[in-house]
């Protein structure tokens, strides 16, 4: 376990003791952790209007964004294409190879890094008019590092300080979750943004984070834990009605039982002198039945047939005829209950959030053809209708809610006959009005085979040249973390500097200053 | 107290039982049978069924009973003793009968985490001789963690069920041989990074990885600084400050003591400069056996880690035999009066096996492990603020030679006046989620839908439960090595004003806590016996609780009430709450038998989720 988990460790170890009358005496060091701890609950907000939310939407299984950019200049997509096209017969499994023809044409506004010309998968129109429109950009060959590291010293060196697990869903998802390489414990860098961030909320009930795909890393805190919703609403407690003072208006069985449990739960806040855990359990319980008919009450206002959801409905090839949530891909479905809940933001009095969604299915061994242009359509349809959706709850809101990708690693380069298998470093893409659009940052790889290609270790899997630290501090960054707060949580941006990184630093370039 | 007046207590208590005809199968044991020989034994207690019940939900997964009234026969004592004789359940075996059954029918082997979260479930519910020792693994689990949240280990569920089995073989044994057996199970190695732990190697720019050296003496055995025998910090100096037990350079002599371990099947190098990394060459016979077996099966996953190459040409290549932080290469162990070696200070030399043995008892010798685990098991099974005495008590039992002795130390927990009659103001603990649930299904003798115990065919006769997606929490599943919770967590508010640890808060958030109420809810008014409106059973095989023995009283309302305080709360429940019970059962209908079972489920549903419940006392 690192210095920074110790650290935090110290931190809660303090923040239990703190009551304690051995508190007063702890070293000087240990205080000043704390003070750093609580001076990060300082109002971060910069005004009444002003809102801000990342999206993570992560790709379980890895995504093979080798398919999803493609060289289209003709040395580039020779080497592509000699890598993926199979027995290079039209339709079969093993031809993974797009047809050069139907590549959407990407024309950057700045060219690449070692130039090239590249152009998306055919079904991605949405992404691809994002793009064009300078509100999406895409971050070329990044994932998890604990250093920078070249091909000569992975092969030359095996001391050398390597992720653990590389290759593994599980954990190379939770590394790039927390973004850290070498973190063992699960915080995510979402929950580190919340426990700094959540103290602009005014809402102090319902949790800065709202996951739409239940647990994950990302989003878990020191302090704070995510919400979960799901694409239907808020889970609220079925047994009994909603236990206002009243229980509801008709005198059922649930009635019935919501005054019995109201009952209990007064008792054991009267009972004198009563049990303060009993008391606690009756704040907490309240709590969930509050956030849950808050969010409830704030998103019925806001229902998925309104007229500023439209951009779900057929204008971008998502689902055939309006209203059919259940039609609607997964991401999709997600995606429209996040436009929900931003756009309650009012009522809920929520400033800064962070949401959570996540589709599966990326984990393309078998049937790369038949699964995998799917789910690039739904992900590019569906961002380019959820960011419609907020330009008609708000023109602004596009500028404040920057969506990203995340995924457990990019894939093989080779071709294992009708897929491909895990990899290591792939492209990401960003979002949304503050992104610096229209642009590819860091390097595109080589796609030449192994043996003559600088970044591929084994089997088409590549060397990252730009890391999952990076990557997230710039969004992090333009979400208002500040220079005191950057080490502590992205520790190895230190080592970041290297120019073995295409791009070395913490600020890769593409957001907007905030 | 006189034999006199304990018979007394006892006679009243049964009369009352009797009165309240709330407890027919207490009832129906003859009564020679409840007094035995003597009026006057058991001297020891338990004097009530309220009292047994309360026992049992601290010492076991739950009160049946059947067990309440075993215990009201023959006392805590005899209990125990029958505990600490009893034949010991693993949970291997039925993972590796489900592997072998596969394999010998030539079917895939679907053998994962779920399986094995199964078979705790089936230890934890149906196991009865050994309650308490299975109890005491879960705690351990909670203390010495590793979990199957970690990619490295996730994919071996036996491997998983065999460090669990070793904990439940030591949860009698001493402290030490537990340490060991944690120290070297080869999921342990790879949770926490000390297999294939290497020596240092300059020129690589290696060093030895501190992860392992760091967590057994900050989670398993001492923590972070000195304490008194009862748990109380020490201060030292001017002001007087905490005295850390240990440094960076205490963490590095660890992290050069635990290096050159492999799995035991591993072959020895071949050569000065070999590297063999790979499980494929882990194994006793020849690299192309391991792909013959089943990983799930192998011995290299059970088998403590051996150092790499022992007793052969190239053995110890990968230990800092000769290698050490300080002058002489020598390294730095934990100091305190009394330590071995002296000072603290391991010379250079020696072996990996020879250097682990001394560092492990450097650490199990030092007294902060008294205090420490005792209060940390104290959490586990009675309260989450045991006072100062009661940390006192158990850690001198713990002390008292044999030293380490952890069957007398959980009966010393258990036993103790303030396990048994709690003054404290805030007493007791929030009930960790998984034993409320076991606690359910052993009250209501649950079963699975089919009741039966061939447990092989697809899907039918399992226990599928994954309570980490209602509860968070599930059986050696914790997200970190820091447990599901901290043992000094404080939530926020009046709890931590009152400098109350409150650790199983940690984890009852917002959306658990709302899941947990509807998880319960389909327990208590779906998934019952004779439930006629459930799904096909090929479709759904639950756990269903039988209602009917409470059906039978539930007529009326103040015997059901008592029944369920009875079982559920170790009879803890107020006058005030049973008053809101009884009269909403008798609000409710009784007319038909599905009108009694409704009393019984709403009735029991409020129970569960009351703060009352929440809270153990």
């Amino acid at each position: 376990m690192s210095y920074l988990q110790r650290r935090d460790f110290i931190q809660r170890a303090l923040m239990a003791t703190a009551g304690s009358a051995a508190f007063s005496f702890l070293p000087a060091k240990l205080a000043l952790a704390q003070s750093t701890l609580t001076g990060g609950t300082l109002l971060r907000g910069s005004g009444a209007n002003d809102y801000k939310a990342l999206v993570c939407i992560y790709l379980y299984g890895g995504n093979d964004c080798f398919n999803m950019v493609v060289p289209r200049d003709a040395s580039g997509y020779a080497d592509y294409r000699a890598l993926r096209v199979g027995n290079g017969v039209a339709g079969d499994a093993s031809n993974l190879a797009i047809p050069q023809a139907n590549l959407l044409p990407l024309n950057p506004s700045v060219a690449p890094i070692g130039g090239g010309q590249f152009g998306l998968h055919p079904v991605m129109t949405g992404l691809k008019e994002m793009f064009d429109a300078g509100k999406a950009a895409i971050v070329a060959n990044v994932g998890t590092l604990v250093r920078p590291v070249t091909k000569a010293m992975y092969q030359n060196n095996p001391g050398i300080l390597l992720p653990a697990q590389l290759f593994s869903h599980s954990d190379q998802s939770v590394q790039w979750q927390t973004p850290r390489a070498d973190a063992t414990d699960r915080t995510g860098w979402g929950g580190r943004l919340a426990d700094i961030f959540r103290a602009d909320n005014t809402n102090q009930t319902l949790s800065m984070n709202v996951s739409l795909d239940g647990d994950n890393v990302f989003q878990s805190g020191i302090n704070v834990a995510p919400y979960f919703m799901n694409t239907y609403g808020v889970e609220e407690i079925g047994a009994i009605n909603t236990p206002d003072a009243n229980c509801g208006p008709t005198n059922d069985y649930r009635r019935r039982r919501c005054l019995s449990f109201n009952a209990l739960q007064n008792l054991a806040t009267s009972a004198a002198p009563g049990h303060a855990f009993e008391r606690a359990y009756v704040v907490k319980t309240r709590r969930s039945i509050e956030t849950a008919a808050q969010v409830s009450v704030a998103i019925d206002a806001h229902p998925a047939s309104a007229d500023k959801f439209a951009p779900f409905w057929t204008a971008n090839g998502l689902v055939q005829g309006p209203n059919n949530v259940d039609a609607l891909p997964r991401i999709a479905q997600q995606l429209l209950m996040i436009a929900r809940v931003i756009a309650s933001r009012g009522v809920l009095a929520m400033k800064r959030q962070l949401f959570f969604a996540a589709t599966g299915g990326f984990d393309t061994h078998d049937n790369q053809n038949a699964d995998h242009p799917d789910l690039l359509k739904d992900l590019s349809q569906s961002v380019k209708a959820f960011y419609q959706v907020l330009d008609v709850i708000d023109p602004t809101l596009a500028n404040n809610v920057t969506a990203f990708t995340a995924s457990d690693f990019g894939r093989t380069l080779s071709n294992n006959g009708d897929g491909t298998d895990h990899g290591w470093g792939g492209h990401h893409l960003v979002f949304g009005g503050a992104v610096n659009g229209n642009r590819i940052y860091g390097k595109m790889p080589s796609l030449k085979p192994t043996a003559t290609n600088p970044d591929d270790i084994d089997g088409g899997r590549l060397i990252p040249t730009l890391s999952t630290d990076q990557y997230a501090h710039t969004l992090a960054k333009w979400y208002g973390l500040q220079e005191v707060d950057r080490l502590t949580m992205f520790p190895n941006l230190n080592f970041m500097n290297d120019p073995i990184l295409s791009v070395p630093g913490s600020d890769l370039g593409f957001m907007q200053p905030s | 107290m006189s034999f006199l007046t304990k018979s007394f207590l006892k006679l009243s208590a049964l009369t009352a039982i009797f009165a309240l005809n709330c407890a027919p199968a207490w009832a129906e044991i003859p009564i020679d049978q409840i007094f035995k020989a003597s009026m006057d034994e058991p001297v020891e207690g338990p004097y009530t069924p309220q009292e047994a019940s309360r026992f049992l939900q601290q010492a076991t997964f739950g009160a049946k009973l059947s067990e309440i009234e075993n215990l009201g026969r023959i006392g805590y004592n005899a209990w125990f003793d029958a505990q600490f004789a009893a034949t010991r359940t693993e949970h291997t075996p039925y993972l590796d009968g489900l592997i072998n059954a596969a394999i010998a029918a030539g079917q895939e082997v679907r053998v994962f985490q779920g399986e094995r979260t199964e078979g705790w479930f089936r230890n934890a519910l149906f196991a009865n001789n050994d309650q308490l020792r299975q109890r005491m693994a879960f705690a351990l689990s909670q203390i010495f963690v590793i979990s199957d949240q970690n990619g490295a280990i996730e994919g071996n569920p036996t491997a998983i069920a065999h460090y669990y089995d070793k904990l439940s073989e030591n949860a009698f044994g001493n402290y030490r041989t537990l340490l060991g057996d944690v120290t070297l199970h080869p999921t342990m190695g790879r949770y926490l990074s000390m297999h294939m732990n290497r020596k240092p190697d300059a020129a690589l720019n290696i060093r030895p990885d501190e992860n392992y050296a760091r967590e057994i003496m900050q989670l398993f055995s001492i923590g972070l600084v000195q304490l008194n025998v009862d748990g109380t910090t020490v201060l030292a100096g001017t002001p007087p400050m905490p005295v850390p037990t240990y440094s960076q350079e205490t963490i590095r002599g660890f992290a050069h003591v635990f290096t050159g371990w492999n799995y035991s099947t591993c072959r020895p190098p071949e050569s000065a400069t070999s590297f063999q990394w790979y499980w494929d060459y882990c194994d006793t016979k020849s690299p192309s056996v391991i792909g013959e077996q089943d990983y799930r099966l192998h011995a290299g996953w059970r088998e403590p880690m051996k150092p790499w190459g022992e007793g052969s040409a190239f053995g110890e290549r990968f230990h800092s035999a000769l290698l050490g932080p300080l002058p002489n290469a020598a390294k730095q162990l934990l100091v305190y009066p009394g330590a071995v070696p002296a000072n603290g200070v391991l010379p250079s030399g020696g072996t990996s096996r020879s250097n682990l043995n001394v560092a492990l008892d450097n650490v199990a010798n030092h007294p902060n492990v008294a205090p420490f685990i005792s209060r940390l098991l104290i959490q586990r099974f009675v309260t989450s603020n045991p006072s100062a005495a009661y940390i006192s008590r158990v850690a001198t039992v713990f002390n008292t030679a044999p030293r380490g002795n952890l069957r007398n130390v959980v009966k010393a927990i258990l036993m103790d006046t303030e396990a048994r009659r709690p003054t404290a103001l805030h007493p007791g603990k929030v009930r960790e989620p998984l034993l409320r649930l076991t606690q359910l299904y052993r009250a209501f003798d649950a079963n699975s839908r089919d009741s039966n115990n061939n447990f092989i065919t697809s899907g039918i006769g399992r226990i599928f439960e994954y309570p980490n997606y209602w509860m968070a929490q599930a059986p050696v599943s914790a997200p970190t090595v820091f447990n599901f919770y901290l043992p000094n967590y404080k939530l926020p508010g009046e709890t931590t004003t009152l400098n109350l640890f409150s650790p199983e808060f940690q984890i009852t958030t917002d959306t658990f806590i709302t899941r947990i109420h509807n998880e319960f809810e389909g327990r208590v008014f779906w998934q019952f016996r004779g439930n006629t409106n459930l799904p096909p059973i090929t479709d759904w095989n639950p756990m269903l609780l039988d209602l009917t023995r409470d059906t039978a009283v539930s007529a009326n309302a103040a015997n059901l009430v008592a029944r369920l305080d009875l079982l559920m709360m170790g009879g803890k429940m107020s006058a005030g709450m049973k008053s809101i019970l009884v009269s909403h059962v008798n609000s409710m209908p009784v007319a038909t038998e599905n009108d009694r079972r409704s009393r019984v489920q709403d009735a029991l549903w409020l129970v569960m989720n009351s703060p009352e419940y929440v809270v153990e006392k």
